[in-house]
């Protein structure tokens, strides 16, 4: 069954409905010449062209979230609750890069048993996906499968087309906020296969090489990972703009009354990462970390799941302070020319 | 909201017992009743134990599924979190989530004869599984158990190692490294491979449990393999970092194995089969 859809006049004017009809609103804004995800309250002041600096993972999977509380009592402990999720929200503007990588993360901490911290900020935010028209030099999409039009992660998406904007209601919870919006959106159809066309065109041409998930296992004892990780400072910004990145470290934050728990983001570039109390490493140098965050993507990921851990947004080579290019050292390494 | 999956039970600690200088086994039991009559686990899963405040580590079970009413863990001091555990005393209140990964196969086992064989601290997933196939004893053949640690001092289960040593229907055996015996030592001297092939257990329908610092696996599995051992025979655990226990935390993975829901317990055979990544 093809998806419902309806034409509107623009983005900006489906945000406006959106506005107008009381939801709670995150989209890109400009903060200090960067994009970046927030709460609006007037649809000028989203930014609908470009990328934001980090992904939309992050109403989902926040840098630092409060599993639990704790009071110290005498005697005993009590256990006090974790965060109050925000209220339910609209993710509006969202690239259908970091739609896919939130349908990625969805598969992670969905998989029994669920994770239910993530799933209950999940179960709140409707993802309003906004297809690219102009791609970034850095974009990767159609390397790993996807397209600036595609609907993976979206319950709307919205694409933007010479006579207006076209709306795809992909899910039972995007047909809920169409509902919302009156007479904002009016039934219609339209194709998008020109402005797909149009957008890969503009993109770099990139490809992952055949058989690379196998091809990288069977690289694990390349030199190729240590030449390429002669240039990476472990520095975990890869992994932190990254839309799929889901690695997580537990902490106590306490004083004498009490506490909480609290997971924050981590990454497997760091050195502590995998360093057990003993004092052994089991991925002691830059070259098993590096190569660790390629071959989940692109070998351990896709042989379990049938597709790469990667959207393509390129961020993480956009961001990288050393110029590292995952794609160039991953199809390197697998073709063993170290 | 719901965050059961990392919030913990609260557990009293019921009993305290120092093994070593540096190894304490903590008994806990819930403080919610209708948990400590539901609680089921197999021998061989492990948890996250907390010390609020200051965090919460993995250890082992160490007690058998066949002991109800509390379940013990056994830890050796080594950071944050093992010194705030050694500073509870009985009575005082943590916390425990669990259990979780895979378990040792004893289905599997029925009709064995088996080796258990524990160095240091690695004796603890090893008391599990063998308490439990004692507590079992008909269902197998020959049982042999090698506790080994650097020196008399260091040996975890000192009583319990003599409780098994007295009975008539298991071999027990103690060692320490050369240079770790003590006045009055009556164990063996040596290290646990050099022991292993000396007591030679054959590997006809037999079965290994093997758990203990990475050193010693290696040249265990070494020597096993001269005796005619098969990887499939032989079944260890594996200690990762963790922290979530559940496959989300993106820690604990040797390629596309997560220790935490995979294992902690494989075959010398399927670690063989990972990358040498642990
Ligand atoms: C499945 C499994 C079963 C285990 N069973 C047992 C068992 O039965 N008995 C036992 O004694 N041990 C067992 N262990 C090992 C045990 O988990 C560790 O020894 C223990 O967690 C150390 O905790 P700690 O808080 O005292 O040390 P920590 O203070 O947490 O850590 C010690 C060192 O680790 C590093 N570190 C820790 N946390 C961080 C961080 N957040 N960032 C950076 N570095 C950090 C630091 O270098 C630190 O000095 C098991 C481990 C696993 C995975
Ligand atoms: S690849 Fe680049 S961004 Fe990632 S850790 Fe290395 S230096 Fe940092
Ligand atoms: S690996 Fe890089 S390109 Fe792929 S999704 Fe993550 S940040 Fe984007
Ligand atoms: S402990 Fe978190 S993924 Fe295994």
């Amino acid at each position: 069954m093809s998806p419902t859809t309806y034409l509107a006049d623009s983005a900006q004017a489906v945000l406006t409905a959106i506005l107008a009809a009381g939801q709670r609103v995150v989209a890109p804004v400009e903060q200090a010449g960067l994009l970046a995800f927030a709460h609006v309250e007037q649809a000028e002041q989203a930014q609908l062209i470009g990328q934001t600096r980090a992904s939309a993972k992050e109403l989902a999977f926040p840098r630092t979230q409060r599993l639990f509380g704790y009071r110290f009592g005498n005697p005993g402990v009590e256990l006090l609750p974790g965060e109050e999720p925000p209220a339910p929200t609209v993710l509006f503007g969202v690239r259908p890069c970091d739609a896919a990588g939130l349908a990625i993360l969805d598969g992670v901490f969905g998989a029994e048993p669920a994770d239910a911290p993530y799933l209950a900020r999940r179960a709140r935010i409707t993802v309003v996906g906004l297809s690219c028209d102009q791609p970034q030099a850095h974009c990767a999409c159609t390397a790993v499968g996807l397209s600036p039009t595609a609907t993976d992660g979206s319950d709307l998406l919205l694409t933007p087309l010479a006579e207006g904007v076209l709306v795809e209601v992909l899910t039972a919870r995007g047909a809920a906020l169409v509902d919302l919006l009156g007479e904002a959106l009016r039934p219609g159809a339209a194709d998008k296969a020109e402005v797909t066309a149009r957008a890969e065109a503009a993109m770099a041409p990139r490809a992952l090489p055949a058989g690379l998930a196998d091809g990288l296992a069977a690289a694990f004892g390349e030199a190729a990972w240590a030449d390429a990780a002669a240039r990476c400072l472990g520095c975990g910004t890869c992994a932190f703009v990254c839309p799929t990145c889901h690695c997580f470290d537990v902490v106590d934050e306490s004083n004498l009354r009490g506490g909480q728990r609290l997971r924050v983001w981590d990454a497997c570039q760091f050195g502590l990462f995998t360093l057990h109390a003993s004092g052994h490493n089991p991925r002691a140098d830059q070259a098993a970390r590096y190569r660790q965050r390629a071959l989940h993507k692109f070998s351990y990921y896709p042989r379990a799941h049938g597709r790469p851990m990667c959207v393509g947004c390129g961020r993480c080579v956009n961001a990288c302070p050393a110029g590292m290019d995952i794609f160039e050292v991953a199809a390197t390494a697998a073709a063993g020319q170290g | 909201m719901r965050t059961e999956t990392y919030e913990p039970h609260l557990m009293t600690v019921a009993q305290v017992r120092d093994e070593t200088a540096d190894v304490r086994t903590l008994r806990l039991t819930f403080t919610d009743p209708a948990l400590a009559d539901s609680f089921a686990y197999r021998a061989g899963q492990f948890a996250f134990y907390s010390a609020f405040g200051e965090g919460e580590s993995v250890f082992c079970i160490a007690s058998s599924p066949t002991e109800t009413g509390y379940v013990e863990c056994s830890f050796k001091l080594t950071g944050k979190v093992t010194s705030a555990l050694r500073r509870l005393s009985e009575g005082d209140v943590m916390g425990f989530r669990g259990p979780y990964g895979n378990s040792f196969p004893i289905d599997e086992m029925v009709g064995h004869n088996l080796v258990f064989i524990g160095g240091g601290i690695g004796m603890a997933p090893v008391r599990s599984i063998l308490v439990n196939c004692l507590d079992r004893r008909s269902e197998f053949g020959d049982i042999t158990i090698l506790n080994g640690a650097r020196s008399a001092a260091d040996l975890v289960y000192r009583d319990q190692t003599d409780a098994w040593t007295a009975r008539s229907d298991v071999r027990c055996v103690k060692t320490v490294d050369p240079g770790g015996d003590s006045e009055g030592w009556d164990g063996e001297v040596g290290l646990i491979p050099h022991v292993l092939e000396r007591l030679a257990p054959t590997p006809h329908n037999t079965k290994v449990v093997l758990c203990g610092p990475p050193i010693m696996i290696k040249f265990s599995l070494i020597s096993l393999e001269k005796m005619g051992f098969s990887g499939e025979q032989v079944i260890t655990t594996l200690e990762n970092r963790m922290k979530c226990g559940v496959g989300k935390c993106g820690r604990c993975n040797i390629g596309g194995a997560y220790v935490c829901c995979d294992g902690p317990v494989f075959t010398a055979a399927q670690i063989a089969a990972l990358p040498q990544e642990f």
